[in-house]
């Protein structure tokens, strides 16, 4: 089952190369990725699969579809996609996107995943708030909510998230009863 | 339900007191932003961040660039990495709060504002204007 969560920071900035990590009860996986410029990233996803109890890996392209600058503000819209090497039956695709201040941030998502058991979709909402301002450098601080809906489920999965930020690194985690616990890691360089 | 409750309630007291710490902040931010003045004009600037960037710096152009778009670390940091592969950038500085970037170029560099904007668009943001002083 392919995560929603590398759909943050999915590009980085030109020549960057981020290397991401997630776990929650679903899967675990490393993603590696590679941006020739701000516009698109390329990488590898290696996941262990608890739901279908496999092991793949992911070729994946992301594209900034489109960016609104503004003084205080920045809007996202991203195509994302991923291909099997080794089965080009299993591939995802999808859109997400997001609007950021250095207060607010909304994020959603919507994604396409195909498979050899069952095909299935993915859907998510996220909402921020930075509690303070830091500056370049500082320790920057999330408090988020996120609901998700796998169509493999029943019903939206709700939680709360906090994500820390600093330098190069972020720490993101969220928790609720049904999908335990979402533990996502990044460095960035 | 109740935790959901217990979070906004949380969330709407964070908005609250941080309003009100800007609001007491104001006065005294005044004080210390507009009073940078490039070629007689008034330029949004903390000063205290501006004196120390200032610190050490001898016959330098200093560039200050307002840019759209800087909401994050990520963003100040390829700014920053992508100017200072320009080995007659001197140093530079990312205000993220004010949305500015400040750069110290050698006197022997010729800036123009095309490159500037090129170099930012490149990373994913845009630069509006900017203003030069020497030092």
């Amino acid at each position: 089952m392919a995560s929603l969560y590398s759909q943050a920071r999915s590009i980085s900035y030109p020549e960057g190369f981020t290397l991401m990590s997630h776990s929650d009860i679903y899967k675990d996986s490393v993603y590696f990725h590679y941006s020739p410029s701000f516009k698109y990233s390329v990488g590898l996803e290696v996941a262990k699969d608890d739901y279908f109890d496999d092991e793949y890996s992911f070729f994946r392209f992301t594209y900034l579809l489109n960016r609104k600058n503004t003084q205080n503000s920045q809007s996202n819209l991203y195509f994302q996609s991923g291909l099997d090497p080794e089965n080009f039956d299993r591939h995802f695709y999808g859109l997400h996107g997001d609007w950021e201040t250095r207060r607010w941030f909304v994020g959603f998502g919507y994604k396409e995943s195909f498979n050899d058991f069952e095909d299935f979709s993915e859907k998510y909402l996220q909402f921020g708030i930075a509690p303070y301002l830091g500056k370049y450098g500082d320790l920057h601080t999330w408090l988020m909510f996120k609901t998700k809906k796998n169509s493999l489920g029943d019903s939206w999965s709700t939680y709360p998230v906090i994500k820390f930020f600093k330098g190069d690194f972020l720490i993101e985690l969220g928790y609720n009863n049904k999908t335990r616990t979402d533990a996502h890691l990044m460095y960035r360089f | 339900m109740r935790l959901i409750c217990l979070i906004l309630m949380f969330m709407a007291s964070i908005i609250f007191a941080e309003k009100n710490h800007d609001s007491h902040e104001h006065h005294g931010h005044t004080v210390h932003q507009n009073d940078v003045y490039v070629d007689g004009k008034k330029f949004k600037l903390d000063k205290e961040r501006f004196d120390e960037f200032k610190k050490n710096l001898r016959d330098v152009q200093v560039a200050i660039i307002n840019v759209q778009g800087m909401v994050c670390d990520f963003c100040a940091r390829g700014i920053e990495k992508a100017f200072l592969k320009d080995t007659k950038v001197k140093k530079i500085d990312v205000d993220l709060e004010n949305g500015k970037v400040v750069i110290a170029y050698s006197l022997n560099k010729k800036i123009e504002f095309k490159e500037i904007k090129e170099k930012i668009l490149m990373n994913g943001q845009n630069a509006t204007d900017y203003k030069l002083m020497k030092i």
